[in-house]
């Protein structure tokens, strides 16, 4: 198969209609006159259809998972069903305001309380709020929670250090340090929590220690119970980062591995679409030390009805505005209830087995750093393509020219010139195949083939220094670079 | 079994093969056994039209905006959205695709960001914007520790007036870095900010920012805004601006803001019980590199086409970690494309014409309910767009409200409960104007408003 991207020569949106006169937009009686907009919004003019078209064009020169196989490692890029995408636009779901009466939208807080009460049963942590609009963002407000947690202990002033692993994700460390935390990395040990050195590392002085399990590196901490024990032996609180819960659903859970507080992103394990970037959903799980520290209003039953209740002495208060990403939580609820306890098991069966079998194939063409047994990613390096000459990066442009998504690079950033590698569960084996013969014949390309990779996309390869180099964010920035050059 | 997981017969079994194993068991033997789980309690699995009965069974117990003459506003405004927008958003080229890091493969999403960076840029008047932050909370929680990175200080000062959702999102992001949070009293008359509140404050030297919300709280468009700059010198100004007020207010920048933060989900995005939503932020070129989230930059391939990636990373969590100037990755990307699409198929003019729409019918609902007994209405002498407040000389905001309810009238919000613990604010309600109000509507409302104030006048 050979894969073309369509490459439409579009103008952008303000160059698609001539440029209007300055207009005044019309007056508004009782607006003063120095906080009235002399010249209409400077944007274009054009007929619904020309927009349309515009945007459509923009769409095919955009890959997503409909597009072809998206094995971005940490990323989970799994089928999105329809039947979600379909039941978001619902008009009792889509037309309701969150400040309505509670009595006129006992549906959405139903809705909104099972899909609390079965996440509870996934991660094994009683307590749920859904009010955060990411993974990065449920991290940020549990490190709030910890925070006001050991202020209510009398520890605040002492508890000034959050323990990281190096392989955490980059949100790990800066959503730490925003809540006032200062942050120090964990060394590995062949890809693991190097537990001996996390015993000496914690102290009094400790607020949490923050893990993802399996980590970046694929691997499962199989040491967790020392982890956890290790951790809270000084009072310390654990941290579960939820975004490779794809790999242990139905198999352990946050609660049972000894975490006190968990997020998850129900864009990744719960089929909800990324959106080419958000929106999310995050989660927050925590048990009975950090529960009544959750964001307010929680949703409660009452007999029949349901309810938000703002009652809760210790919560951290609001960390967004309404309650969260009511329409991905739809989302993530039907694709729960299509699965049921078996279904979500199969997940993590098939989603492992996917990345073993993948590993495994992979395994020949480049090294893997770490022990052979992963978990639903992996990781390659690509150090030895350094003596053709040859980047991981080249290697990732290359792909995209075979149709497929590039992995996760240079991430895990402990593995020179690191791959990271992620199929789920809606992967088929047909697919895994194409996915291996994609990635042999890129990597058994030559040299010069590979630097000159992509060449079948929109673009060539995009120069990101330049970007950098001569920042133009806007096109305000452009109308300025071309003014610039139009003078003599 | 889920039929999203592809089983076709002896797929797995050939998996399994190809690895040595013959149980899928053998891939976990690396989680110990005390910690592994029995059943999690999910309950069996359901086919298609079962979800879509079983979701449809919970919202058929909602009662949508439709069904009632809904005066619901507040930062999540009722407007319509051409299918267009829709249309747009529901190809999945754009709402199944990742973050675009791999820029060859992501120049439509890239492209749109950029064009949406742009439309936010024109509106505000100044020169940066980002590609969305999660919601104006958010934004302005950001836009707070953005100006602590310009500016020495430990206080923010913010109208006492600011929904108490807001406040309480400001506060949290203020509570890590040990920075306060403090409100600027305003007059009771006119809900005017306190300039001279503000001037004896900055005095002091101890305030890193300050922020206005236009129109605020009260639904008011405050003329002493564009003052504010000459009082704060280089203490950053961030406004809060609704994007269709911009349609026709002066922009920002022109009067000194630093920073212009909003909430964007009235452009093309439905209430959806309050999320997704979409938080915008734009800054000026010289305070880039403290901005926080993802920007997208135009640039050039190696053929010298014109072509786009995202830039400045270096202020990034994945690359700065503990040191980057926020922890947000996932952003609201999806919703930002509503927003340019929205703003593209309405267009300028569309946009100042609905905005000038809503402000009549405020007007004249406002003077409606003004001519009533027992209300007054609008309460503050100040300009106002579609939005306004009503204070109600006797019972209670709540009563009044429930018994318009009972009348299919959703006669807007208890500003006590958009702030709670707010003891000053005497019984207000805030109106706001849906797009869909009719003359219809209006004149439900004022009949019904009659009707309930006349019997909170008997039963007191």
């Amino acid at each position: 198969m050979t894969f073309r991207q369509a490459r439409w020569d579009e103008p952008a949106v303000w160059d698609l209609a001539p440029p209007r006169t300055a207009e005044a937009p019309p007056e508004i009686s009782g607006i003063p006159e120095k906080l009235r907009r002399k010249e209409a919004v400077r944007w274009p003019e054009l007929s619904e259809l020309e927009v349309v078209r515009h945007y459509t064009r923009l769409s095919q020169m955009n890959f997503g998972i409909d597009t072809a196989t998206y094995p971005l490692g940490s990323c989970t890029m799994k089928y999105n069903p329809k039947v979600s995408e379909l039941l978001a636009r619902r008009k009792g779901a889509a037309e309701v305001h969150p400040y309505q009466p509670e009595a006129t939208v006992q549906g959405s807080l139903e809705l909104l309380w099972r899909l609390e009460r079965v996440l509870s049963r996934i991660t094994g942590l009683p307590e749920i709020s859904l009010q955060p609009a990411a993974g990065a963002h449920g991290e940020y407000a549990a490190m709030l929670m910890v925070r006001a947690y050991f202020r209510d202990q009398g520890e605040l002033a002492e508890r000034t250090e959050v323990l990281l692993p190096d392989t955490a994700h980059g949100t790990n460390p800066a959503s730490a340090s925003m809540a006032g935390f200062t942050t120090r990395e964990i060394r590995d040990k062949d890809g693991s929590v190097d537990v001996a050195e996390l015993r000496r590392a914690v102290s009094k002085k400790t607020a949490a220690f923050m893990l993802t399990n399996p980590n970046t590196a694929g691997l499962f901490e199989s040491e967790i119970l020392e982890i956890a024990e290790a951790v809270h032996s000084v009072g310390a609180i654990l941290y579960y980062d939820g975004a490779n819960l794809n790999a242990i659903l139905g198999v352990t859970h946050p609660g049972r591995m000894g975490f006190d507080v968990a997020h998850l992103n129900l864009h990744k394990t719960f089929g909800t679409p990324h959106g080419g970037g958000g929106p999310g959903a995050g989660v927050l799980a925590a048990g009975e030390k950090l529960g009544p520290y959750l964001p307010v209003p929680r949703v409660v039953k009452e007999g029949r009805k349901f309810r938000f209740d703002y009652d809760r002495p210790k919560s951290i208060g609001k960390i967004k505005a309404a309650y969260g990403n009511f329409g991905l939580d739809l989302r993530a609820y039907a694709f729960i209830l299509s699965h049921g306890e078996e279904g979500l098991k199969h997940i993590s069966r098939r989603a492992v087995l996917n990345s073993n079998y993948a590993a495994s194939r992979l395994g020949k063409y480049l090294p893997r750093p770490f022990r052979s047994l992963v978990k639903h990613e992996f990781v390659l390096s690509g150090t030895p393509l350094k003596e053709r000459g040859v980047r991981t990066l080249d290697l990732a442009k290359r792909l995209l020219d075979e149709g497929v998504h590039a992995p996760t690079v240079y991430f895990p950033a402990l593995v020179d010139e690191s791959l990271m590698i992620e199929l789920p569960e809606t992967e088929s084996k047909r697919e895994l195949d194409g996915y291996i013969a994609a990635f042999e014949r890129a990597i058994s390309d030559t040299a010069e083939n590979l630097h000159a990779a992509p060449r079948s996309l929109a673009v060539t390869r995009v120069d990101e220094v330049r970007a950098a180099r001569e920042p133009l964010l806007s096109w305000k920035d452009l109308r300025a670079a071309s003014a610039k050059a139009e003078t003599p | 079994m889920s039929r999203w997981i592809p089983d076709e017969s002896g797929e797995e079994a050939s998996l399994l093969e190809a690895l040595g194993i013959r149980s899928t068991d053998e891939l976990f033997t690396d989680v110990p056994k005390r910690a592994r789980i029995g059943r999690m309690g999910v309950g069996p699995a359901r086919d298609e039209p079962e979800v879509v009965a079983e979701v449809d069974r919970l919202l058929e117990r909602n009662r949508p905006l439709s069904k009632f003459s809904s005066f619901l506003g507040g930062r999540i405004a009722c407007r319509y959205s051409p299918a267009a927008v829709d249309a747009i958003v529901s190809r999945s080229e754009f709402y199944s695709a990742y973050t675009p890091y791999q820029a060859e493969a992501s120049q439509g999403m890239l492209r749109t960001l950029f064009e949406f960076q742009s439309l936010w840029v024109e509106m505000t008047g100044l020169d940066v914007a980002n590609a969305s932050l999660y919601d104006g909370a958010t934004a302005a929680g950001e836009a707070l520790l953005f100006c602590r990175r310009l500016h020495e200080g430990v206080r923010f000062l913010v109208p006492a007036s600011l929904p108490w959702e807001e406040r309480s999102v400001l506060e949290n992001y203020a509570s890590g870095p040990g920075l306060r949070v403090e409100g600027i009293p305003y007059d009771d008359r006119t809900g005017r900010l306190d300039l001279e509140f503000v001037r004896a404050a900055v005095a002091k030297k101890d305030v890193f920012g300050v922020l206005a919300d236009v129109p605020n709280g009260f639904g008011l468009v405050d003329e002493g805004v564009p003052e504010l700059k000459g009082i704060l010198g280089d203490v950053p100004l961030v406004v809060a601006a609704d994007p269709l007020s911009l349609s026709v207010l002066e922009a920002p920048g022109n009067y000194g803001a630093d920073v212009v933060v909003g909430e964007g989900q009235g452009f093309g995005i439905a209430p959806s019980f309050g999320g997704p939503l979409l938080g915008l932020f734009a800054c000026r070129k010289e305070h880039v590199r403290a901005a926080p989230g993802r920007i997208v930059g135009a640039t050039l391939d190696t053929e010298g086409r014109r072509a786009f990636a995202l830039t400045l990373v270096t202020r990034e969590q994945h690359i700065r970690r503990s040191k980057a100037t926020s922890n947000i990755c996932t952003n609201e990307s999806l919703m930002a494309l509503a927003f340019v699409v929205y703003a593209s198929v309405v267009g300028p003019r569309g946009l100042a014409r609905l905005q000038a729409s809503l402000a009549e019918k405020a007007r004249t609902l406002a003077s409606g309910l003004g001519s009533i007994e027992g209300l007054q209405a609008p309460r503050f002498d100040a300009p106002y767009l579609g939005e306004f407040t009503v204070e109600l000389r006797r019972g209670t905001a709540d009563e009044f409200l429930d018994r318009l309810r009972r009348r299919k009238v959703l006669g807007g919000h208890s500003l006590k409960d958009l702030r709670p613990g707010a003891a000053s604010d005497a019984e207000r309600v805030l109106v706001g104007i849906p797009e869909s109000t009719s003359e219809k509507d209006i004149q439900k409302y004022l009949r019904a408003a009659q009707a309930a104030i006349g019997a909170v006048g008997r039963t007191a």
